[in-house]
């Protein structure tokens, strides 16, 4: 063994881990992350009595609905980095196909396999938690709406700052939906949280989906003022993310970014 | 007219990739872009794509402006480079589906099954792309080019990375193309001799500009300034490889 090339090859990751993202986000966003989601989640259990069916019901929707969440803006991202990887952006746009139209195919594939995920997700918290998810159906139903909306902005946000900042920023198709997990009050209340995260919390539509999925379990039934006040926040992220990724993908056009992503 | 570039520029901040470029392209003519590496002929490609928004300058094809009839234009046109991939796990016929899908080509596996016995590769049609040689990946571009009857056909050093004789075939391809169908292309490359047995009228490019356009013989005398009965491209290549400084 000699020590130059063990050096060479400590330097070797350590460059990699200067120029790509994804490697700083292994090491620290993860981590971080679950330590604060799990945090608030354990002050929930100490503060409040909740019965354990409730509790199972409250985990297994926030399971299933955030998976929705966090897939669809994931495969949104995805969809588009699979372009990147096979270095196809170029054979595609080449055509008269518009990037209007990429997107409408591209959501319509995603929503397929949003579908099939949610699908099987709830039969199997049926069969083995004896979770019915499909019995809140409708109560759900405006709330998912809304969870899709905001995905398909994330989604829409990170893919421009990929196509800016080419695979560099790869790493946004996984973390970015997950550093939005603890505003979203997903397995605790939002009274948990402290004021001044509370405040930014009510910013973010996914805040009020999940509370209002916990009132439909608990049959308070459809708390309409969170459905139309995520929608309002949704038609508000999604205008910003569709100027945002139109903007982005001008700005590669006149940067020659296109024709140079790997 | 097929193509017509006026005054075309495109800058990267400071540095001018094209600059002041104007050129015409014929019904039915091969037409070279000559130049060393980062002379701006895959810039000018790009641009004529749109995948690239130029600085300045007017394109029409086909009597239209590229900047208000971007589809109708492309619709029209195809291109092809070795330096562009596919998607590698997808095979030569998903491939090949999803591009004559964009264009809207009727009877789609017909017209596959033409242009793969066209460039013969037939036989490695249900093949993916990863398991190809970079020789079979070009001959692949070249069909997919070849998928919408285009009447302007882009080439950016179409035979990069063929053997010489697959070259030879290659070049016979494109000829009968451009006599049976009156194919209009724009031929990029650095191979003189290739350029001067391809192309009816080329363009010799030197960091952005034009510095001459017409046969190999009339581009020859006019930047060796000499009057002369052969062209000499590989000469002009080396004489501005010698004297122009860097950029």
């Amino acid at each position: 063994m000699k020590w130059h090339r063990i050096r060479t090859v400590i330097r070797r990751h350590a460059y990699e881990t200067r120029r790509n993202l994804n490697r700083v986000t292994d090491v620290v966003y993860w981590p971080i992350l679950d330590i604060v989601v799990w945090g608030f989640f354990t002050i929930y259990l100490s503060s409040h009595e909740t019965t354990g069916g409730q509790l199972v019901g409250f985990l297994m929707g926030a399971i299933i609905l955030w998976n929705l969440f966090y897939g669809f803006q994931r495969d949104v991202v995805v969809g588009f980095l699979d372009e990147f990887w096979s270095r196809n952006l170029t054979n595609l746009f080449a055509t008269p196909l518009t990037i209007k139209e990429y997107l409408v195919g591209l959501i319509i594939v995603d929503l397929v396999k949003i579908s099939v995920t949610m699908i099987a997700a709830t039969l199997l918290a049926w069969g083995v938690y004896s979770f019915n998810l499909f019995a809140y159906a409708w109560g759900i139903l405006p709330f998912l709406l809304n969870l899709l909306l905001f995905a398909l902005a994330i989604g829409l946000f990170s893919s421009a700052l990929i196509l800016r900042y080419s695979t560099k920023v790869e790493t946004l198709a996984w973390s970015f939906g997950g550093l939005l997990q603890p505003l979203s009050c997903v397995f605790y209340p939002l009274a948990i949280l402290p004021a001044w995260l509370a405040v930014a919390a009510k910013a973010v539509p996914t805040a009020y989906v999940f509370e209002g999925m916990r009132q439909v379990l608990q049959g308070g039934g459809v708390n309409w003022t969170y459905v139309i006040t995520a929608l309002a926040l949704n038609a508000v992220y999604l205008a910003l993310a569709a100027w945002f990724f139109s903007t982005i993908f001008q700005i590669t056009r006149e940067k020659g970014i296109l024709v140079k992503m790997e | 007219m097929v193509l017509s570039v006026r005054d075309l520029a495109k800058k990267f901040g400071t540095f001018a990739a094209v600059d002041g470029v104007s050129f015409d392209i014929q019904e039915g003519e091969i037409f070279g872009l000559l130049g060393a590496n980062g002379a701006g002929k895959t810039t000018i490609i790009h641009i004529l794509l749109d995948l690239i928004a130029p600085t300045s300058g007017e394109i029409t094809v086909f009597d239209k402006s590229m900047r208000t009839h971007r589809q109708d234009i492309l619709q029209q046109m195809n291109y092809a480079s070795p330096y562009v991939a596919m998607p590698y796990r997808l095979t030569i016929f998903e491939n090949l589906m999803i591009i004559a899908g964009l264009y809207g080509v009727p009877d789609r596996k017909k017209r596959i099954d033409e242009v793969l016995e066209l460039f013969e590769i037939t036989n490695l049609k249900h093949k993916p792309i990863s398991r190809l040689s970079s020789g079979q990946v070009t001959r692949v571009t070249l069909a997919k080019s070849f998928l919408n009857r285009p009447k302007l056909l882009l080439l950016d050093e179409p035979t990069a990375s063929l053997d010489v004789d697959i070259a030879f075939r290659t070049h016979d391809i494109l000829l009968q193309a451009q006599k049976e169908e009156g194919m209009a292309i724009l031929y990029t490359s650095h191979n003189m001799a290739e350029v001067q047995k391809m192309c009816s009228r080329i363009a010799f490019m030197n960091h952005g500009k034009i510095l001459a356009t017409g046969t190999a013989t009339e581009v020859t005398n006019a930047i060796l300034k000499e009057e002369r009965d052969e062209p000499a491209l590989e000469e002009v290549f080396f004489h501005l490889a010698r004297t122009a400084p860097p950029r």
